[in-house]
């Protein structure tokens, strides 16, 4: 039987997700890789695995991209439609959940409130300068503790008392943290205090003068740590909802977008297929001299031909790109 | 005296006004990297972006043989009533021996702002100097009516950066004008110009408009935000821009008392929010942002160098500006960090909201399917 699908892909900083989903939004596919500073690689590795478990009865009819690395992965496959993370994880949660009213999502180095109403994105904040509180963080203290990262959330739990760590910038967060393993507290006690310190400062962050209103939904990767989830629903006393697909969201919201895309315009879809796992991509970048602004431009290589220049701020470079 | 200036707004009307009193202008160059690495190089730490950006600038205008500095004081909260003197002691330490002119408010402290005025013209007589500032004026007035227009045209070239090229252009044509006749001929050529960029047709109906207001440098020049401006309008949204100094300059310069400059009539707005001037523009910022939304704008973007002490009051009253109208506002810092994927996504995204918000206020039809 013939089946339409819609890919959707999320290149953030940590990890690529991507996500094969139907015309009513069920999940056929999903995977979570880490990234492992090698988002190209991982990225075709990971397109792979999907092609390779696509039924024979598939088709692939739309395609789209988000996350921080959504430009270049946008070439690579040929998307229909390259979107920022924070209308992609909007799309996708007022979909499973139409009723929320906030958001809170935290990636690997960015995290944000989404304020919706109507299923309406009405407000949002992204963190500004520091990266405390973000999965990159946990990712570094897990490695320090020598704990798996996927055991954080239960051992928090564990502890019955709890130690206050300075939460507002990485660098003092970990020497705070230091100090109290030298008082003798346990690791469960200074994880289940990081988890409320990032909690807090996340709060004061982003939350500032906003009106936070359940239903509260927690997504993204670190939504994977209970001990910050139960940190959120004790800084603000309600419950928080971590949805089933909280780690690939933005990737179903680029997947519905691609498929709203399509049914908008009637084209079919820009989709590469395996073509896309064949290309080899080689950026370089150089500095252009034409005027006072001297940008540094990016000349991206796909098999030996330009597909795309960007950082120009005068369009010099990136208008001389026939097909992007 | 060969004299400088800070590179912000139309530098061009500067220079003119201070070679018709007989000085030799080395033009301040626009900021590159290079001037920023200068600039946080040799400035402390945390003092703002536009302190740091005035740094490099006057180190490169100095090395180009420039012996003196005109710029502005203050004395408000704001830090930049300091900039001068810091920037002084900086550079003298760095082994310039240079002059600093400063010039102070004409009501706050009438004898600081004659006294410099009369230091820099020299022997030349004050009606020559009144004269020269009415034409400067003029032309700076002529130079902001363009630049106003290309903001919103910009949206809809049809190659981009023509505009911005045509803009390069008519700054060369006002570069010849040397009285107030010639500024009114140049001014018609200038339009000329600007109707001849091919356009792309548009839909008034259609077409994002959004306002950007906050801190007067990070707002009104280019390289210290980023191109925000280019960026916005290659997403084909037309911008009107808060901060123009022929504006301030009319505000300031207001003498006849029954004349009220557009401040005055729409400042009252602002008052339910903050009574008082804390020595920015806070205040002309927030009755902006409920002007702009009075006028039909679909929302604003508020553009602050980081820990800039009057915009952070400012951005902790947004969000309440932004629940009692009901308008897309979002507030961006910005410093010598020159990385656009963050700035990138947020404006992405903030142009989906605002693009929501401005379906469900208008009712445009047809909005929906782009």
């Amino acid at each position: 039987m013939v089946k339409n699908v819609f890919i959707g892909i999320d290149v953030g900083s940590v990890s690529i997700n991507i996500i094969a989903i139907d015309n009513a939004n069920t999940v056929l596919y999903s995977s979570y890789n880490r990234t492992e500073g090698q988002p190209v690689s991982s990225l075709k590795k990971a397109l792979g695995d999907l092609m390779n478990s696509l039924d024979a009865g598939w088709r692939v009819q739309g395609i789209g991209t988000t996350g921080s690395g959504r430009q270049l992965a946008g070439l690579l496959v040929g998307a229909d439609i390259i979107k920022n993370e924070i209308t992609a994880h909007a799309t996708a949660t007022v979909t499973f959940h139409p009723d929320v009213r906030t958001i809170f999502e935290i990636g690997g180095q960015d995290s944000k409130i989404l304020i919706l109403r109507n299923q309406m994105v009405t407000d949002f904040s992204m963190n500004t300068i520091c990266a405390a509180g973000t999965g990159s963080f946990l990712d570094h203290q897990s490695e320090r503790l020598k704990i798996p990262i996927e055991q954080f959330g239960d051992l928090a739990l564990s502890a019955k008392d709890t130690v206050r760590i300075a939460g507002r910038c990485t660098v003092f967060a970990e020497s705070d943290m230091i100090a109290k393993q030298q008082y003798g507290f346990s690791k469960a006690e200074i994880i289940r205090g990081l988890c409320e310190a990032l909690v807090r400062n996340y709060i004061n962050n982003l939350g500032r003068g906003r009106e936070l209103t359940p239903p509260f939904i927690f997504q993204g990767g670190v939504a994977a740590n209970k001990g910050i989830k139960a940190a959120f629903e004790a800084e603000i006393g309600h419950e928080v909802i971590v949805p089933r697909y909280y780690n690939v969201m933005g990737a179903i919201g680029a997947a519905i977008l691609a498929r709203e895309y399509i049914a908008n315009t009637g084209r079919t879809t820009a989709f590469r297929g395996y073509a896309a796992l064949e290309s080899s991509f080689k950026p370089t970048s150089f500095i252009c001299n034409g005027c006072a602004n001297v940008c540094e431009v990016v000349k991206v290589m796909m098999d030996d031909r330009v597909v795309a220049m960007w950082g120009d701020k005068c369009g010099r470079w990136s208008n001389s790109i026939v097909v992007a | 005296m060969k004299v400088t200036f800070p590179y912000m707004g139309p530098v061009l009307a500067y220079k003119k006004l201070l070679e018709a009193v007989g000085h030799e202008v080395i033009m301040p160059q626009k900021p590159t990297q290079g001037t920023f690495d200068l600039a946080t190089k040799y400035s402390p730490e945390f003092l703002c972006f536009p302190f740091k950006c005035l740094m490099g600038t006057y180190i490169e205008a100095l090395e180009a043989g420039a012996e003196a500095i005109v710029t502005t004081g203050g004395d408000d909260n704001c830090r930049a009533g300091f900039y001068a003197e810091v920037h002084r002691r900086i550079l003298a330490s760095l082994g310039y021996n240079v002059q600093f002119f400063v010039i102070e408010s004409l009501f706050k402290h009438p004898r600081d702002f004659i006294g410099s005025i009369r230091d820099l013209k020299g022997k030349y007589s004050w009606w020559h100097a009144l004269g020269t500032i009415h034409f400067c004026y003029d032309l700076i007035a002529a130079m902001d009516r363009i630049q106003e227009r290309i903001r919103i045209l910009r949206a809809h070239e049809k190659n981009k950066g023509d505009f911005t090229r045509a803009w390069r252009d008519i700054e060369e044509l006002f570069d010849t004008c040397y009285d107030r006749q010639d500024v009114r001929e140049t001014e018609k050529k200038a339009w000329k110009i600007l109707h001849s960029v091919p356009v792309e047709l548009w839909d008034p109906k259609q077409a994002m408009r959004i306002g950007i207001v906050g801190e007067i440098y990070v707002t009104m020049e280019g390289h210290a935000n980023q191109e925000i401006e280019e960026t916005l309008a290659a997403m084909g949204v037309e911008v009107v821009n808060s901060q123009y100094v022929s504006h301030w300059l009319k505000q300031r310069l207001q003498i006849l008392p029954w004349r009220k400059s557009h401040m005055e009539k729409i400042i009252a707005k602002a008052k339910p929010y903050l009574k008082l001037d804390l020595g920015g523009h806070e205040q002309e910022n927030i009755a902006h942002m409920i002007d702009y939304w009075e006028k039909g704008l679909d929302g604003v973007i508020h553009l602050m160098p980081f820990a800039c002490m009057p915009e952070l009051v400012t951005q902790s009253i947004i969000p309440r500006i932004s629940k009692d109208l009901g308008m897309p506002i979002v507030s961006l810092a910005l410093d010598e960090q020159r990385g656009t994927a963050n700035i990138q996504t947020r404006l992405e995204a903030f142009l989906d909201l605002a693009m929501g918000k401005k379906i469900r206020r208008a009712g445009v039809p047809g909005l929906a399917a782009r």
